[in-house]
């Protein structure tokens, strides 16, 4: 007995050295935050377990949740110096966070081939750089775009306008919709802050100044005449009024217009198609937004749908930057991840995924393709204060000028003054 | 042995506020610190991810002079608490006098008629609520039945926050349920003795349930008061807010400000406000009901 108790013993020694030896390496902990839906989620949990498998040195803590409760939560990790390894950004917060000294730049990581952007085109990172500096990387790009029914343009006999077509023909068509099936034209919410920047953009002009100490544009009219398009469309009927729209206590994407077919266009980003077709279940198809005229800057550009970015207080950093590589370059990870947060950036990713995609992702692949030669450089990231000016400012007032109380011209001076006030504040 | 005894007493001291630990640390970590806390960011201008600055009164001052939502704010919250506080009270005291009567089925109707105010808060009847009044919801299908082209209940800037007051006053239950203790205390005799002279129903009612009842109508009012000017969840799901900012409430504004502006300090400031407003409406009532809270006790003095 004692015999066997001393073999025991022994094993028992060996097996804790053989442990100790084993975790020579400490086992690292890489935190990882995301928002997005229950698809994406199951997605991401399932390529990081292909990364864990690669890196068994590496767990993954996932940290995940919808859009709404991703930035409170975060802005509390920041204030807590707890913020995670790794974080998904998005394009209207990155000035923002840069600014607050809260991102790590991750050229030293591309440098010393850690995290390998080679095949990566320029034009797909600079949408993550500030001040020169690569901040961020892009989890897929993506490109604002018309949504057209195929179906409701046939019945209506009327042809799905070419790649380049004007506002007064969008308009046109609105109206000839309308008019012929009696359903909405175009959806609602066109009043958007992306559809106005476009807008501005055809016009030569981003919504602020170089300095982001003014708005972009000195001629208020530029403000009027879109939204007296919009007025026009709206009292027409071939666009729902504001009112409509509001009542109609829509919850996401899938009670869109255009999937119950009581709206032929609407506008979306082009990741967007996959949600929207699998909800309609029916083709839809991707068109260009519409141009001021034959000659006009294009409206159209490329922005990155989403980042991943390593956060200054990152316990990590150089695990961090293996876990965004992993995603950038793995072909393995992509095809769990499926594009569903964008076109991917890496070339040889994109290849393989081309034959594993469904019919929508393939109309979103295809309309990057025709975006990318249609587009304009996209605008530097917002100033700090953006996201206040437009939901205390432009939306409200965007919202009283479609329901009647103020006219676009007295909105145009208010909204000067008061985005003006709140960028002087920064 | 009086050292003993202070011994003692101190042991057993400690051991009176170890029991009472949770409640303690909860108390201090989770209501006294963070009031604290707020009360100091509301002078000061913090933006969560960077530290905060002293500012003065400046926050106050942007509130009073510069925030025009912050004034629609102000007046969507009034409108509510004046309107459906009163109805509240009006509605839960209608249904506590219909269940006064005894009959077969007095506890199952009282839980009944008690639901909506256990299930009133939560989101799902926000949800519910939003899809009743939503352009192709319940309302507008019945209204349709009987030929007539609903309203936009949720996007017209005059209706949107009477769907809110609605549901404010269909969750009656717990006012009803105090009031309804309220009316079984006062004595039949009173109503007998009434009778007998000949007061008809209404005038029983004004003259003896009214005046017995309102002490119990008195602390209603207070709570309902207090409860008005927080009303949140509502507002967040239901209307957003929207349109125009008539359904923007005071604590919506908060919220919006606070977690997702992330003015924190604004939003503090916000608070304390608010808290001003409430207790000057609550001492408001409170010096009005010498002119019409009836105590019976005092009578006697």
């Amino acid at each position: 007995m004692s015999k066997m108790g001393r073999i025991l013993a022994l094993t028992l020694i060996a097996l804790m050295a053989l442990s100790i030896v084993g975790h020579a390496a400490d086992p690292i902990e890489l935190r990882v935050a995301w928002w997005g839906s229950q698809n994406r989620h199951d997605r991401t949990l399932e390529a990081i377990k292909l990364f864990e498998e690669k890196y068994p040195h590496i767990t993954v803590l996932p940290e995940y949740s919808g859009w709404a409760d991703y930035w409170p939560l975060l802005t509390t990790q920041a204030a807590g110096r707890n913020l995670p390894d790794v974080m998904q950004q998005d394009y209207a917060y990155l000035g923002e966070w840069v600014k607050r000294g809260l991102l790590m730049p991750l050229d030293g990581f591309a440098a010393s081939g850690l995290l390998d952007l080679s095949t990566i085109a320029d034009a797909q990172l600079s949408g993550g750089m500030i001040d020169g500096k690569i901040y961020a990387i892009s989890l897929g790009t993506n490109s604002l775009a018309m949504v057209f029914d195929p179906e409701l343009f046939e019945k209506a006999g009327v042809e799905i306008p070419d790649t380049w077509y004007t506002w007064d023909e969008w308009v046109a068509l609105c109206h000839e919709i309308h008019d012929k099936l009696g359903i909405f034209g175009a959806g609602g919410n066109f009043q958007n802050e992306h559809i106005f920047k476009t807008w501005l953009k055809e016009h030569g002009v981003w919504l602020y100044n170089e300095d982001q100490t003014a708005l972009g544009y000195e001629d208020d009219q530029l403000y009027v005449e879109f939204f007296k398009m919009l007025l026009g469309l709206q009292k027409s009927g071939a666009m729902p009024t504001l009112e409509w729209d509001v009542a109609r206590a829509a919850l996401g994407l899938e009670d869109a217009l255009i999937v119950s077919q009581q709206s032929a266009m609407d506008f979306a980003w082009s990741n967007m198609i996959v949600a929207l077709v699998s909800a309609a279940g029916r083709p839809l198809k991707l068109g260009l937004m519409p141009q001021l005229g034959p000659n006009s800057v294009p409206g159209n550009y490329l922005k990155p749908a989403m980042f991943f970015s390593i956060t200054s207080q990152a316990k990590h950093p150089e695990e961090a930057a293996l876990f965004i590589d992993f995603i950038t370059n793995s072909i393995e990870a992509n095809e769990i991840l499926m594009a569903e947060r964008g076109v991917p950036i890496a070339p040889a990713v994109r290849e393989a995924l081309l034959p594993m995609l469904s019919e929508a992702q393939q109309e979103m692949f295809r309309y990057i393709d025709v975006a990318e030669k249609h587009s304009s450089p996209i605008d530097p990231p917002d100033p700090p204060g953006h996201n206040n000016i437009m939901q205390n400012v432009y939306d409200q007032l965007a919202e009283q000028v479609l329901y009647e109380y103020i006219s676009p011209e007295q909105a145009a001076k208010e909204f000067r003054r008061q985005a003006e006030e709140i960028l002087r504040s920064n | 042995m009086r050292v003993r005894g202070s011994a003692r007493r101190r042991a057993s001291n400690t051991a009176g506020y170890l029991f009472i630990s949770p409640w303690l640390i909860g108390f201090f970590c989770f209501t006294l610190i963070p009031v604290g806390a707020s009360f100091y960011l509301a002078f000061t201008k913090y933006e969560i991810v960077s530290s905060p600055t002293w500012v003065w009164f400046d926050n106050f001052i942007r509130m009073f002079t510069k925030d025009y939502r912050y004034k629609s704010a102000l007046k969507a919250t009034f409108y509510y608490v004046f309107t459906a506080v009163p109805l509240r009270l009006v509605t839960a005291l209608a249904v506590a006098m219909l269940l006064q009567k005894s009959t077969k089925l007095i506890s199952v109707s009282r839980a009944v008629y008690y639901l909506p105010s256990i299930v009133g808060g939560s989101v799902a009847v926000a949800v519910m609520w939003r899809q009743i009044f939503g352009r192709a919801g319940l309302v507008n299908a019945l209204l349709k039945f009987v030929g007539i082209t609903g309203p936009n209940w949720l996007g017209n800037p005059k209706t949107a926050i009477w769907t809110l007051i609605v549901l404010a006053a269909w969750q009656f239950g717990s006012p009803m349920l105090i009031l309804l203790a309220g009316l079984k205390q006062i004595p039949q005799s009173l109503y007998e003795a009434a009778a007998i002279d000949g007061a008809g129903g209404w005038r029983r009612f004004r003259t003896i349930t009214l005046p017995m009842l309102s002490p119990v109508i008195f602390f209603n009012l207070v709570m309902q008061l207090i409860n008005g000017f927080m009303v949140f969840t509502q507002a967040y799901i239901i209307t957003g807010g929207r349109p125009l900012d008539t359904t923007l409430f005071y604590t919506l504004y908060l919220y919006q400000k606070g977690f997702r502006d992330f003015e924190m300090g604004y939003a503090s400031a916000m608070a304390w406000f608010l808290l001003v407003i409430i207790a000057f409406f609550t001492l408001l009532a409170f010096r009005s009901s010498s002119f019409w809270v009836y105590y019976e006790s005092r009578e006697r003095e």
